[in-house]
């Protein structure tokens, strides 16, 4: 059984949530989970759920990065961050994945110092997973996108290494035999949307080995055209926020007409199923995290405000991940790349 | 500085204190599972042979005689139940096959109930425990030192404190009276308890009360009964609290080690975090912690810590406070003033729940 290295003081409810996820999968599961962060703080929490001991062990850390904290900053003053440590034993052997809901730039700059970059790769990415609607039965409810912010700006070669290892990840992860890659693009023509992305377009046609659809235009993003949609970090990152924000505004839209207008509480209330459905949907604990591509170990980025549920989840994606062999399967593809 | 005068005999040192170790039977040494009246019944017609102990219990129990008899004391050890004495047979088997020897142990008459018409009894085993407790109690040496040991199923947290409060002089007849009135024990069973409190020379008779965890009850809520209560997940924590207490050597806690290992599908890895836990929640000083450490690291029992190549700078009132946050817990053996009016008034009888799976090699299961 793989271990899992996490960083339990990251991330807006840490440690307790954290705490409680990791417990949770210590008492579903047989994946060994290394808590990094203060000892009694996580210990009293422990104590406080239900957990197997036998598979939790905690490795102390006594600084932590805020979620607030400058990230470039922050890593080189808190030099014992949880976070870093985590990222640390991961390199060193002591774990086999990262599963971190702190500080976004901090998580990847702590992938960054210790983890090795896959040979090959250029630039490593962030992704992340978002609810689509399903075009067909059996089709996955996420859709991966990335890069959603590690790298601001790509060259062509850049995005045509995302496309690998997304397809790679969703074909492990999502067991998608043939995931079908898109690029984010102003247009579906094969020329639009300048030399980068026309280039990444004609490359990714002409590569054996992976499903490449096209350009998807942004109301595509959510109808379930592509499984791993391609686009540089800027704009992904953009992309993410509008999706979330979206999501947020129409559940406060909802409930602020319903305690308003008695019609529309009526009318919420018979509809109280499928929201129901809508929020599981776009519940990011179902998914737990999403990863940080092309190092040789994984790392899972939580949401910030992840809950138990999100933790627990991450640590199976992680675990999964490692029983996959994602990176593996990324530097073999990026191996026929080169 | 005494002075010996020529011919007189040398001072004789003094005795080793007898010790006393008892033991619940179902969930804590043997693995029963019953859940429904179907399951009660198909325990009365097991054999000795379907009969499961709890991994490394029996190379616990005979460590403890061991090692205690080596020092030169006097060691007894006894089992209660609530189950019938018509599965007595099977029981006796069970613990010779085990190689475990006792001094005695006592089923609930649940025929004579029954009978009776006592229905609430069967269910109600405070009394009963709380009863045959103090009365086993009057037969041992006065001065005899008692370690119990029972489960998070039923009642034994209350029961066992309770008797280690009546013989430490710590509850009188009153509280006595009104806890078991308000958790519905049977009168008749209450007068028993109030005849059998007198006659104890008080004193910290009991020193642990281990709780086996078998439900993998949050060990946070067994904090209202005091240091002197100690939940442990396995016999491997129990073994290194043991050890902990000087009742048990290395061998004792290496034995139940590779029991675990080798016949219940644990791993280094479990054991290491296991004691590891022990030891955070305060059940074991760092310094027995460490020694135990080293001893099985060198047999190859349990797996090295995580270390990072780069020592980090945690600052020294960090490790102070870490250091002092444990101590705080390591509860020496100061009892403390249990609030039984509040532990009543939270009292539920203990309802079936799912069973914790027990770690195995194969199971394969996973996210």
């Amino acid at each position: 059984m793989p271990t899992i290295a996490i960083d339990a003081m990251g991330g807006d409810q840490a440690p307790e949530e954290i705490v409680r996820g990791v417990a949770q999968v210590s008492v579903e599961t047989d994946i060994q989970c290394l808590l990094v962060g203060d000892e009694m703080q996580i210990q009293r929490q422990l104590e406080r759920t239900e957990y197997n001991p036998e598979l939790i062990a905690i490795h102390p850390a006594a600084e932590v990065i805020g979620m607030a904290d400058e990230p470039k900053e922050a890593v080189k003053q808190k030099r014992d961050a949880s976070v870093l440590i985590a990222a640390r034993l991961v390199a060193e052997g002591q774990a086999d994945a990262l599963v971190t809901a702190g500080n976004t730039g901090a998580a990847v700059l702590a992938c960054a110092r210790y983890f090795r970059v896959i040979n090959g790769i250029r630039k490593t990415a962030l992704a992340s997973v978002y609810p689509r609607q399903t075009e067909y039965p059996g089709q996955d409810q996420l859709a991966l996108l990335l890069d959603v912010g590690a790298t601001i700006r790509c060259e062509t070669i850049d995005l045509v290494q995302f496309a690998l290892m997304g397809s790679a990840y969703a074909r492990r992860i999502s067991k998608v035999a043939s995931p079908r890659v898109a690029l984010l693009n102003m247009g579906s023509e094969e020329t639009k949307g300048g030399p980068v992305l026309a280039g990444a377009y004609r490359q990714l046609k002409s590569l054996p080995g992976i499903n490449f659809i096209g350009n998807v235009e942004g109301n595509d993003l959510v109808r379930g055209a592509a499984d791993v949609i391609i686009c540089e970090g800027l704009i992904g990152n953009v992309v993410l926020k509008l999706l979330e924000g979206l999501s947020e505004v129409i559940m406060d839209l909802a409930g602020t007409a319903s305690r308003e207008n008695w019609r529309w509480r009526l009318g919420l209330m018979m509809l109280a199923s499928g929201v129901g459905r809508l929020r599981d949907l776009t519940d990011y604990a179902a998914y737990g995290g999403a990863p940080i591509l092309g190092f040789e170990n994984i790392a899972i980025k939580s949401h910030g405000r992840s809950t138990a549920k999100a933790i627990t989840n991450a640590v199976k994606v992680a675990a999964k991940a490692v029983r996959d062999g994602v990176p593996r399967e990324i530097a073999a593809d990026i191996g026929q790349l080169v | 500085m005494s002075r010996l005068r020529w011919g007189a005999a040398p001072p004789q040192p003094a005795a080793p204190i007898p010790i006393i170790f008892r033991w619940d039977l179902d969930k804590t040494y043997l693995k029963t599972e019953f859940q429904s009246v179907r399951d009660l019944v198909r325990i009365s017609f097991e054999d000795a042979a379907d009969k499961r102990d709890a991994p490394g219990v029996a190379q616990l129990i005979r460590g403890l005689r061991r090692y205690n008899q080596d020092q030169g004391r006097e060691v007894r050890v006894f089992f209660l139940t609530a189950s019938p004495p018509q599965i007595g047979r099977a029981i006796r088997e069970k613990l010779s096959l085990d190689g475990i020897e006792y001094d005695g142990i006592t089923f609930k008459n649940q025929l004579q109930n029954l009978v009776r018409g006592k229905f609430r009894n069967l269910r109600e085993h405070v009394g009963f425990k709380l009863t045959e407790l103090l009365r086993n109690r009057r037969e041992m040496p006065p001065d005899a030192h008692e370690y119990l040991f029972g489960d998070d199923w039923e009642s034994d947290p209350l029961v066992y404190s309770l008797y280690a409060d009546i013989l430490g002089g710590h509850v009188d007849r009153a509280l006595v009276h009104d806890v078991l009135e308000a958790i519905r024990v049977d009168p008749v069973l209450i007068a028993d308890v109030q005849r059998l409190m007198s006659g104890h020379d008080p004193g910290e008779i009991v020193r642990r009360i281990y709780i086996n965890l078998e439900r993998r009850t949050p060990p946070a809520q067994f904090r209202s009964y005091g240091t002197r209560v100690v939940p442990t997940f396995n016999f491997f924590q129990t073994a290194a609290s043991l050890y902990g207490e000087g009742v048990l050597d290395i061998e004792g806690v290496t034995a139940v080690a590779r029991s675990l290992l080798e016949r219940s599908g644990y791993t280094p890895e479990r054991l290491r975090n296991s004691l590891a836990d022990v030891e955070r929640r305060g059940h074991l000083l760092p310094t027995a912690a460490g020694a135990l450490r080293e001893s099985l690291r060198a047999e190859k029992l349990i797996a090295g810590g995580t270390r990072t190549r780069r020592k980090e700078t945690a600052t020294l009132w960090e490790r102070l406070r870490r250091w002092f946050d444990r101590a705080e817990i390591v509860g020496a053996t100061a009892p403390t003033r249990i609030d039984y009016h509040a532990l009543v008034a939270e009292w539920r009888p203990a309802r079936p729940a799912q069973a914790a799976p027990e770690p195995a090699a194969d199971t394969g299961k996973g996210a």
